[in-house]
């Protein structure tokens, strides 16, 4: 791209007369003068057709609703807001009344939130005063002895734990520092085949039972 | 025909192949190659005979947890599976021709507290449906477990089959007369002269009961 010197450029801009110009920037002078002679300063005119065309473009892809309105949110307004003594009080009056006849949430615990429609929550609890760990382990947990540990509970020497279980009967037996296996002594209990007792809990969906 | 009969020998020799399955495939790491080996066997052919192979399998989870031999594991498996057979036949005597599993369980249980398949037969004739069996069976077990005289708790059970005493009630009840002080005999007792109602159960259909009886 052609670049003029300064003061060329300050007559092009219609700044400076050409006669302030120095002669040895005459030819740069002469240079900027046919340039511009060769622009076409006519006015320039569009086929009649060509803005039929655009508008008919136009109408093809009005703005959609969504556009409209985004446009509209997107616009500064003018919002005047004249609050009437009457019309709050029919505002509080509904909203009252709407929280009144909204039905009551009902408070449950945890439990009962968690709880599958057939699975009921049984609290397992092993007076053990010289435990240092106590797990329950039964048919509801594959007799997997670290799936299910007891944590003392406040009393002194009591182990507790509560579990969700299915409906149905469950075979259990707490086992005391990972080695002794010890049957519920408030539960019924039935010879496991080796030599030693599990414990009895049946679930019903009403509630556990020791059938 | 040729390809229903093809069906139904498939589907009989799949039994066996599916008591190997997943539940027998808990024993894998649990106990020695050869124990597991010969439980798989035993649920294979309890299987076979249309009987519950879950609970065998949970019986060797159950001794490999507690540190059981496995000689003794596998024997225990098996004195179950000897037991789940005889509870099928005592419930199958008692009119019923498919046992369910759930019934078949509750009936081994019951054999292990102390009932004899006599008994087991007459509790599973006087339930009316599979749900109902299965209770019954489980909730004479626990009664025995209890220290109900046998004969006593088929007695008290099948009455409260006969009324609109809830099954799953009895059990607690005995319990909670033996906490004050009376034996399992007398909190039976109690209930049976005190708790029997004279109400028929309208829900539980008149004999013969069940859809599933031998003709």
């Amino acid at each position: 791209m052609r670049e003029f010197h300064p003061l060329v450029k300050r007559w092009l801009d219609g700044e400076l007369p050409a006669d302030q110009l120095d002669a040895e920037l005459a030819a740069e002078l002469a240079e900027a003068r046919a340039l511009l002679a060769a622009i076409d300063r006519a006015p320039v005119t569009l086929a009649p057709e060509l803005e039929q065309r655009v508008m008919a473009a136009v109408r093809k892809r009005p703005a959609t609703r969504w556009h409209r309105a985004w446009r509209w949110i997107g616009e500064a307004h003018d919002l005047r807001l004249r609050v009437r003594p009457w019309a709050v009080a029919a505002l509080a009056a509904a909203a009252m009344l709407v929280i009144w006849l909204a039905p009551a949430r009902q408070v449950r615990g945890p439990a009962a939130v968690a709880q599958a429609p057939e699975s009921v929550y049984v609290k397992f609890v092993l007076y053990a005063p010289g435990a240092h760990q106590v797990s329950v382990a039964g048919t509801f947990n594959g007799w997997d002895t670290h799936a299910t540990p007891l944590a003392r509970a406040g009393t002194q020497g009591v182990w507790a734990a509560t579990l969700s279980l299915p409906a149905g009967q469950h075979l259990y037996a707490f086992v005391v520092d990972g080695q002794r296996w010890v049957a519920d002594p408030t539960a019924p209990g039935v010879d496991d085949g080796f030599g030693r007792r599990n414990s009895i809990l049946a679930v019903t969906p009403h509630g556990a039972r020791v059938s | 025909m040729k390809n229903v009969f093809a069906l139904l020998i498939t589907l009989g020799a799949a039994g066996p192949v599916l008591a190997q399955g997943p539940a027998a495939d808990l024993l894998t790491g649990r106990l020695p190659a050869e124990a597991a080996a010969q439980i798989r066997a035993i649920a294979a052919q309890a299987s076979a005979r249309d009987l519950p192979a879950t609970p065998l399998v949970q019986k060797a989870i159950e001794g490999a947890a507690k540190g059981i031999a496995p000689a003794r594991i596998v024997a225990a498996v098996q004195t179950l599976a000897d037991q789940l057979a005889s509870a099928a036949g005592a419930i199958h005597n008692g009119g019923v021709l498919l046992p369910d599993s759930a019934s078949v369980e509750a009936g081994a249980f019951a054999l292990t507290v102390g009932l004899n398949t006599a008994q087991v037969r007459i509790l599973a004739h006087a339930a009316g449906s599979n749900a109902q069996r299965a209770t019954a069976l489980r909730v004479a077990g626990t009664l025995t477990a209890l220290g109900v005289p046998a004969d006593q708790t088929v007695d008290l059970v099948t009455h409260s089959l006969d009324s609109t005493v809830d099954l799953n009630s009895l059990s607690g009840r005995v319990q909670a007369g033996m906490a004050h002080g009376q034996s399992a005999a007398a909190a039976a007792a109690g209930i049976s002269h005190g708790g029997r109602p004279t109400t028929t159960n309208p829900h539980r259909p008149a004999t013969p009961r069940g859809g599933s009886r031998k003709p």
